[in-house]
C-alpha cells in the first residue's frame, strides 16, 4: 500500500531535507514499520518525538491504511 | 585582501559581537568599548533598524592620521605610543566605527586575522571573506 | 563569585531616593539570580498579607551572574513582585536588552519600593540616577512611549514601559520592552502601575567580568555551537514559536473555543506557513543564539510575532480563523501592555456565557473586530472592559460560570489543553504563580517525546517535579527557555566557568528545588494550600470530542492523586504545606 511519510522538525535530515515522500509498504504495516523502512529507527534516535496518522497523534505501534498520512516529529520543547 | 562583511537579513541583534570583541580585547565583556557596534531595534515599532558599525578596512583613518600611528596591512594597528587623540580618525571614520577612549583611538585589528566576533556570530550574518 | 556586579540598586519611589548597595551573596549561592534570588528578596523583605497594589509591594529587576556575557541565550530578565492578580508570588521573564544594560550599569538588581505621587520614570545612566517626569507618557501605549522615549535618548538605552492596562492596574497588565516583549503574567504592569512608574529607562557602559576569560571564551563558544546552534534549539529561528501550534493540534491540546474541547481541522489557516510568509525580519534578545522573534506585517497589523499562545488564544480558542487578526490583536494587545493568554482566556470565557445566554457580554466566538475593540477597553478600563479587566475567576464569582473559567488562582490557563495531557493539570494547579506552562512544561513528556503515558496519573508528580525543577535552575541563570536542550551538566559547567567557583550538578539541581520551595513557602505565608491548587471543573466533568484525546477527561481523584504524589516527593505535607524544618533550609 501507498502511505506518504512527512518530516518534522530535526528528522527532516533523515530525508536529506526533503519534507515528504510517498513510500510503498507491506498491508497492515505499522508506523514504527513504515518508518524503519524508510531509514528511521526512532528506536536509535535520541531526539525522536511522537508520530501522528491524519493528523491525529498515535502510538508508534498503530496499524496503518492504504493512503494514510504519516508524520513523525523530533522532539521539541518549549513553551 | 579579507574584510569583515555583514548581511543585515541574517542578524538578529544579540549584540555578541560586541560582548566577545571586549572580551577578547579588554579582557571583560565591555561592549562599549568593543570595536564593532552592530545592533537591531525597532524604529516606532513599525520598522527593524540596522546599526552597522564594523571595519570594512577602507583605510580611511590610515590614510588622515596626522601622526602615523596607524598602519595597514591587513589589518589595522594603532600605535598607542604615537597616537596623540586627535580624533581625526574617528571624525573621517564611514562606519563611525572608531572610537577615542581616554585619549588614545581603538580601532578594530580583525583579531590579526582570526575575527572573534565572526566566530561567535550565531547566523553567520558576519563573515570574514 | 565573578560574574555578579555585588551591587544592588536600591530605589525608593515614595523618597525618591536611589542608592547602590551589596547584593547578598549568602542568597546568590543559594538562589544564584533572576527568579530564585528575586523571590528570596521577596521572601525576606515583604510582610505578608500587604496589598500587591500598595506602595508597600516591590517590584525587583534581577539579572544572574550571567548576563551580559557571551553565554548564549542569556539575555533574560528575571522581574518579580506580589502578583495582583492572584496574590501570590509572581515572577516573569522577559527578553530585549533591558537586562544586559542593567548589569552593565553596574547592578545585579533593581529593587524598586513605595511609589511616586504622579506619574514619572526611572533614568538610570550606569551610576547616575534620576527620576523624570511622565505625565507626557501617561495615557499612552507602550509603542508610542518607546518611540518618544527612543527620541529623546536613543538605542543605547532600554526601555521597561507599561500601557495604559498597567496605568489602570489590570491584572492582567504586562510590562513591555522593544515593543514587542513582555513580563506577561501575573499584573506585573500593575504593580508598576500602582507605583505611578511609567518606565524604567536604563543604559549601562559598564561590563562583566569573569576568571580566565580567554579560556572561558572559548569554551562558552564552544557549548553554543555543540549544543545551542543544533536543530532541536533552531527551530526557533526557522519558526519560532509558531512551530508548537502543528505539534499542539496533531498532539491533540491545541484549545478550541474556551477549552471546551481540541483542536481544529482548519488549523492550516493560520499555521506557521501563513505567518512565516509575511516576514519582514527576524530578532532575539541580548546575547541570543537563535533569533526566535518574528518581524510580520499582514495587511496594517504589524507586530513581531505572534507566538504560540496568542496563536492559540486568539485564534481557535477564541473560534478565529483570520491570522491578519490574530497579528492585528496580538500588536493591540502589545502596545496596550496586556497579557495575550489572560485577555484570550477571559475573551473566550466572555464568549461563552454569551453564547449559553448566562450572561451577555456582547461577543460571540470569532466576532474579532469587537475582539479587538474589547482588548482596548480591557486596557483602558472603559465600557464593558472595565469588567472584563478583573480577569476570569473574579468574574466567573460575579457572573457564575465557574466552570469553564479556566484559572487556577487567578492566572488564567496557558494555552495547551490538560485533558490531553494529564500531568498539564497538575502543572498548571501546582505553578508558584497561579496556572502556568512555564514552570512544568508537561507536553514535552507525555505528547511531544511520548515519554509517558499521558492519560494517566502514573508517576505525574515525579515527572513534574523534575520539569519544574529544571526550568526552575535555568531560569536562575537567566537563560532562556528555547535553548531546549540544555542540561543540568552544562549548566553547572556555565555557573563554573563564569563565577569561578565550582558548581556540581547536585548542588545545582538543589537549587532548583530550593526555588520552588522558597516560592511555595511565600503562597503558604498568604495563606494558599492544598485547596487552591485546582483545576476548573470543565476538566473533570466534559469529556473531549475531537482529537487523539477524544473521551478523555480527568476524574478528579486523579487529580488528587497527582497533586498528593507531588506534594510527597516535595516532601511537603497532604495539605500541600511545607513543614517547618524545610522552611529553616530556605
Amino acid at each position: 500500500m501507498k502511505i506518504k511519510i512527512l518530516l518534522r522538525g530535526a528528522l527532516t535530515k533523515y530525508f536529506n531535507g526533503e519534507k515528504e515522500r510517498i513510500v510503498e509498504v507491506p498491508d497492515g504495516c505499522t508506523a514504527e514499520e513504515a518508518l524503519k523502512l524508510s531509514g528511521i529507527d526512532w528506536t536509535k534516535i535520541d531526539n525522536f518525538g511522537f508520530v501522528a496518522v491524519n493528523g491525529m497523534r498515535v502510538m508508534i505501534t498503530e496499524k496503518l491504511k492504504d493512503g494514510d498520512e504519516l508524520k513523525a516529529y523530533s522532539k521539541i520543547s518549549g513553551g | 585582501m579579507k574584510r569583515l562583511r555583514f548581511s543585515k537579513k541574517k542578524c538578529i541583534g544579540c549584540q555578541l559581537c560586541g560582548q566577545i570583541c571586549s572580551a577578547t580585547h579588554e579582557g571583560a565583556f565591555v561592549p562599549s568599548k568593543a570595536r564593532v557596534y552592530i545592533e537591531t531595534y525597532y524604529d516606532k515599532g513599525g520598522v527593524l533598524k540596522y546599526q552597522d558599525s564594523y571595519c570594512t578596512l577602507c583605510g580611511i583613518c590610515f590614510k588622515n592620521c596626522p601622526t602615523g600611528a596607524i598602519s595597514m596591512d591587513g589589518k589595522i594597528l594603532v600605535d598607542h605610543e604615537v597616537c596623540i587623540g586627535c580624533g581625526t580618525c574617528a571624525e573621517k571614520c564611514p562606519k563611525k566605527v572608531v572610537r577615542l577612549r581616554d585619549g588614545k583611538s581603538y580601532i578594530c585589528d580583525t583579531c590579526d586575522g582570526d575575527p572573534m566576533c565572526v566566530k561567535v556570530c550565531p547566523q553567520n550574518a558576519l563573515t570574514f571573506e | 563569585m565573578y560574574g555578579y556586579q555585588n551591587k544592588v540598586l536600591r530605589v525608593d519611589l515614595s523618597k525618591k531616593t536611589a542608592a547602590a548597595e551589596p547584593l547578598r551573596m549568602d542568597w546568590a549561592e543559594k538562589y544564584i539570580g533572576s527568579k530564585g534570588l528575586a523571590i528570596k528578596y521577596l521572601y525576606e523583605e515583604l510582610k505578608p498579607g500587604i496589598d500587591p497594589l500598595s506602595p508597600e509591594n516591590k517590584l525587583i529587576l534581577m539579572t544572574g551572574p550571567m548576563t551580559g556575557t557571551t553565554v548564549p541565550c542569556s539575555g533574560k530578565l528575571g522581574v518579580a513582585g506580589k502578583s495582583p492578580a492572584t496574590g501570590t508570588i509572581c515572577d516573569c521573564s522577559i527578553g530585549g536588552h533591558a537586562a544586559l544594560r542593567i548589569k552593565y550599569a553596574g547592578y545585579d538588581a533593581v529593587i524598586i519600593e513605595g511609589a511616586l505621587d504622579k506619574p514619572g520614570y526611572l533614568l538610570i545612566e550606569d551610576d547616575k540616577i534620576s527620576f523624570e517626569d511622565a505625565s507626557e507618557l501617561w495615557g499612552k501605549g507602550c509603542h508610542e512611549t518607546e518611540a518618544i522615549l527612543a527620541d529623546k535618548y536613543g538605542h543605547e538605552y532600554s526601555v521597561l514601559t507599561i500601557g495604559p492596562a498597567g496605568e489602570n492596574l489590570c491584572g492582567m497588565a504586562c510590562i513591555t520592552s522593544d515593543y514587542y516583549r513582555q513580563a506577561g503574567r501575573g499584573g506585573m504592569g500593575a504593580v508598576m502601575g500602582s507605583k505611578n512608574l511609567k518606565a524604567v529607562v536604563v543604559k549601562g557602559t559598564g561590563g562583566v567580568k569573569i576568571p580566565n576569560v580567554e579560556e572561558a571564551v572559548k569554551r562558552i563558544l564552544e557549548i553554543q555551537n555543540e549544543d545551542v546552534l543544533q536543530e532541536d534549539n533552531t527551530f526557533v529561528f526557522d519558526w519560532g514559536t509558531t512551530a508548537f501550534l502543528e505539534a499542539c493540534q496533531d498532539g491533540g491540546i491545541l484549545p478550541y473555543k474556551n477549552f471546551s474541547d481540541t483542536t481544529d481541522p482548519n488549523w492550516t489557516e493560520y499555521n506557521g506557513e501563513v505567518f512565516m510568509e509575511k516576514l519582514e525580519g527576524k530578532r532575539g534578545c541580548g546575547s541570543c543564539g537563535l533569533g526566535c522573534g518574528n518581524f510580520l506585517k499582514i495587511g496594517d497589523a504589524i507586530c513581531e510575532g505572534p507566538e504560540y499562545e496568542t496563536i492559540a488564544a486568539y485564534g481557535p480558542n477564541a473560534g478565529n480563523r483570520d491570522p491578519e487578526a490574530i497579528l492585528k490583536a496580538n500588536q493591540v494587545a502589545d502596545d496596550m501592555g496586556l497579557d495575550t493568554i489572560s485577555s484570550g482566556d477571559v475573551l473566550a470565557w466572555a464568549m461563552e456565557m454569551t453564547e449559553k445566554g448566562i450572561h451577555d457580554f456582547g461577543i460571540r466566538f470569532g466576532e474579532m473586530d469587537t475582539y479587538i475593540k474589547y482588548l482596548e477597553m480591557i486596557a483602558k478600563g472603559e465600557g464593558i472592559g472595565k469588567e472584563l479587566a478583573m480577569g476570569v475567576k473574579k468574574l466567573a464569582g460575579k457572573y457564575g460560570g465557574k466552570d469553564f473559567a479556566m484559572e487556577v488562582k487567578g492566572l488564567e490557563y496557558p494555552q495547551y489543553e490538560p485533558r490531553g495531557s494529564w500531568g498539564m493539570s497538575l502543572a498548571y494547579a501546582v505553578s508558584d504563580r497561579g496556572a502556568c506552562h512555564m514552570r512544568a512544561y508537561a507536553p514535552n513528556e507525555e505528547v511531544f517525546a511520548a515519554s509517558i503515558p499521558p492519560y494517566t496519573p502514573e508517576g505525574k508528580g515525579e515527572m513534574v517535579y523534575k520539569l519544574a525543577q529544571h526550568n526552575a535552575v535555568k531560569f536562575c541563570l537567566c537563560i532562556c527557555d528555547f535553548w531546549g536542550t540544555i542540561s543540568m551538566e552544562t549548566m553547572a559547567e556555565l555557573m563554573s566557568l563564569v563565577t569561578g567557583k565550582e558548581w556540581t550538578v547536585e548542588e545545582i539541581a538543589d537549587v532548583g528545588t530550593r526555588v520552588i520551595n522558597i516560592a511555595r513557602a511565600f503562597n503558604q505565608r498568604e495563606g494558599f494550600t492544598a485547596k487552591d491548587d485546582t483545576a476548573p471543573k470543565r476538566i473533570f466533568k466534559e469529556a473531549l470530542k475531537n482529537g487523539p484525546a477524544a473521551g478523555q477527561k480527568i476524574p478528579e481523584e486523579a487529580f488528587e492523586d497527582m497533586k498528593q504524589q507531588y506534594y510527597k516527593v516535595l516532601g511537603w505535607d497532604e495539605n500541600g504545606l511545607l513543614p517547618d524544618s524545610l522552611i529553616a533550609t530556605l
